[in-house]
């Protein structure tokens, strides 16, 4: 999938680098160093970002870590094997019609930062 | 440190329906495959065939002292290929099949000349694997050049993941 | 060791025993299918295993565990250590790589095999196991069994082989993102399900005769795929009803960019 180059600019400002990886069909956006919001433990992590539905969510932000936040989170998803590496999520559904890149990764965040 | 290729049953057996096709005037038939690297442990490591380029019938330059010479037209082919894959870190294999059975080893023209092409191979591919497959009935043989060395290290063990599963293990000597 | 001891299955073909013998073989999950899969690989002859399995023998394993004891269970025997002694005792000479925890933890070892087969109990752990699988070119054989109904039970189970450039478990309609979801939705409260010996016995067995044909080609199928189901009321296996009608011939779900080391692009 091809995402329009504005959108992709400004996810950049939320990470290191911003990178595309490809697996079983589906494409993720690998976003090392992600800026996590005050209050995680770490602060910052990698992540992969993904923009599509899969496994029963409209799209998924994995983590590289269990990440420590203010609200205790349903992390259901734990050591997920994505592109060689082992990554986490927590069950928060976001559902948006027709989301920028930009506002698909603040949505997630939420999850952090907001009780339900 | 070891170094190993995989590659399918049905790569395989296509590799092989093409080099074993006659040609026109060059007594062997040659090919270039493609393939990505694969982490093992240590410093080890995997070599995955992806797919693979017969060489155009038109693209062999008829000369008799040898069993088969590509042309420049091939050679620039495989450059771009290499090139264009270069941000998957795709290498290149010049590869073609010897007579007989059991283990191939180069000869002296295979020596003498295969080798000559990993240098332009490398500048457009650098963080690839590249090198040189020769097969035969029955086994194979490889030379891999990594990333970063000018150095050739021989291939410990072709696996080829078909039905039957084919083991080219090496036993001989680099 | 007598030449005498593969003599009776000498119908595999004459270079049977050596393909088997030099063949890379892995087990991801040494519970009650994998545990009857590791004893007949030994029997069969396969020397080099490439095993994974964390957890220890608990009673409940006991009525399907092969190769477990009552004594296991307060000693805390590790599955792999009791994988590991079924292999020795036939196969003295072999070579085992034994990692006791999750596959994921210690990836590479397995990618030196040519066969692997999984005998783990979620989608998601086979859809994992076939994503390795396809990166770094391993033929995978996968098991499993589930028992459905409490007024009149069913055991089912299946057996599916899914190798490179060939029909995969999504081609074949096993693994599908709605049985994913179902399961991701379930996480933490699916309990402990049904599991007897006798139908592991029928799918690590069915397995490891696939195992073998890919090793040899003795059945000369040239198998590129297989999926095959167990009705454990009728005590049955056939090829799946979903491969009857299956509209696609060639594999979409992997592209030859996903095999190797993932190379992020730039962006």
């Amino acid at each position: 999938m091809v995402y329009p180059t504005e959108q992709i600019e400004n996810l950049k400002c939320y990470c290191a680098k911003l990178s595309a990886i490809s697996e079983g069909g589906v494409t993720f956006l690998l976003m090392e160093g992600l800026r996590l919001p005050a209050g995680c433990e770490p602060a910052v992590c990698d992540a992969l970002l993904c923009p599509v539905p899969k496994d029963g969510y409209p799209s998924r932000l994995f983590l590289s870590v269990k990440v420590i936040s203010l609200y205790t989170r349903n992390w259901n998803c734990v050591n997920a094997r994505v592109a060689e590496r082992n990554w986490f999520a927590f069950s928060w559904m976001v559902d948006i019609k027709d989301p920028t890149l930009t506002q698909l990764l603040v949505a997630h965040l939420n999850g952090f930062a907001k009780e339900k | 440190m070891k170094t190993q290729i995989n590659l399918s049953g049905s790569l395989y057996a296509g590799m092989i329906r093409d080099l074993t096709r006659p040609h026109p005037f060059a007594a062997e038939r040659v090919g270039f495959v493609f393939g990505r690297l694969g982490s093992l442990e240590r410093d080890d490591r995997l070599i995955l065939l992806t797919r693979y380029h017969s060489i155009p019938d038109n693209q062999y330059v008829e000369d008799h002292t040898v069993c088969a010479r590509i042309g420049s037209e091939a050679l620039t082919w495989a450059m771009q290929a290499v090139y264009f894959g270069r941000s998957g870190r795709e290498g290149i294999f010049h590869i073609h099949l010897h007579g007989g059975r059991g283990e191939p080893r180069m000869s002296a023209v295979d020596r003498r000349e295969i080798p000559k092409l990993i240098p332009g191979f490398k500048s457009v591919g650098p963080d690839a694997a590249h090198g040189i497959i020769i097969l035969s009935s029955d086994h194979g043989s490889g030379w891999v050049w990594l990333h970063g060395s000018t150095e050739s290290i021989r291939v410990d063990r072709i696996s080829v993941i078909g039905s039957p599963v084919e083991l080219f293990e090496n036993r001989r000597e680099q | 060791m007598s030449v005498d001891r593969y003599s009776r299955q000498s119908f595999l073909g004459a270079s049977a025993e050596d393909r088997i013998a030099r063949c890379t073989i892995g087990v991801i999950g040494l519970g009650g299918g994998g545990s009857h899969i590791v004893q007949q690989l030994a029997h069969v002859g396969f020397q080099h295993y490439v095993l994974y399995d964390e957890d220890i023998v608990e009673e409940s394993n006991l009525n399907r565990l092969i190769g477990a004891t009552s004594a296991d269970v307060p000693a805390e025997t590790p599955k792999l250590h009791l994988a590991k002694m079924m292999v020795y005792r036939l196969q003295p000479h072999a070579n085992i790589r034994g990692f006791a925890c999750r596959w994921q933890e210690r990836p590479e070892p397995l990618r030196e095999c040519q066969i692997v087969l999984g005998c783990v109990d979620s989608y998601k752990g086979r859809e994992e196991i076939e994503i390795a699988c396809r990166r770094y070119l391993m033929h995978y054989i996968d098991i499993g069994m589930d028992v459905h109904g409490k007024e009149r039970p069913v055991i089912g189970g299946q057996i599916i082989m899914s190798s490179p450039e060939g029909l995969c478990m999504r081609c074949m309609g096993f693994l599908t993102d709605e049985k994913l979801a179902s399961e991701a939705a379930q996480y933490g409260n699916a309990g402990p399900r049904p599991q007897v010996v006798w139908p592991n016995g029928v799918l690590a067995s069915t397995a490891v005769g696939l195992a073998v044909d890919l090793v040899t080609n003795w059945t000369r199928s040239s198998r590129t795929h297989a999926y095959l189901s167990y009705d454990g009321n009728q005590g049955i296996i056939r090829p799946s009803i979903t491969l009857l009608n299956l509209p696609v011939k060639t594999c979409s779900h992997f592209s030859e960019s996903e095999v190797g080391d993932p190379v992020p692009l730039d962006l």
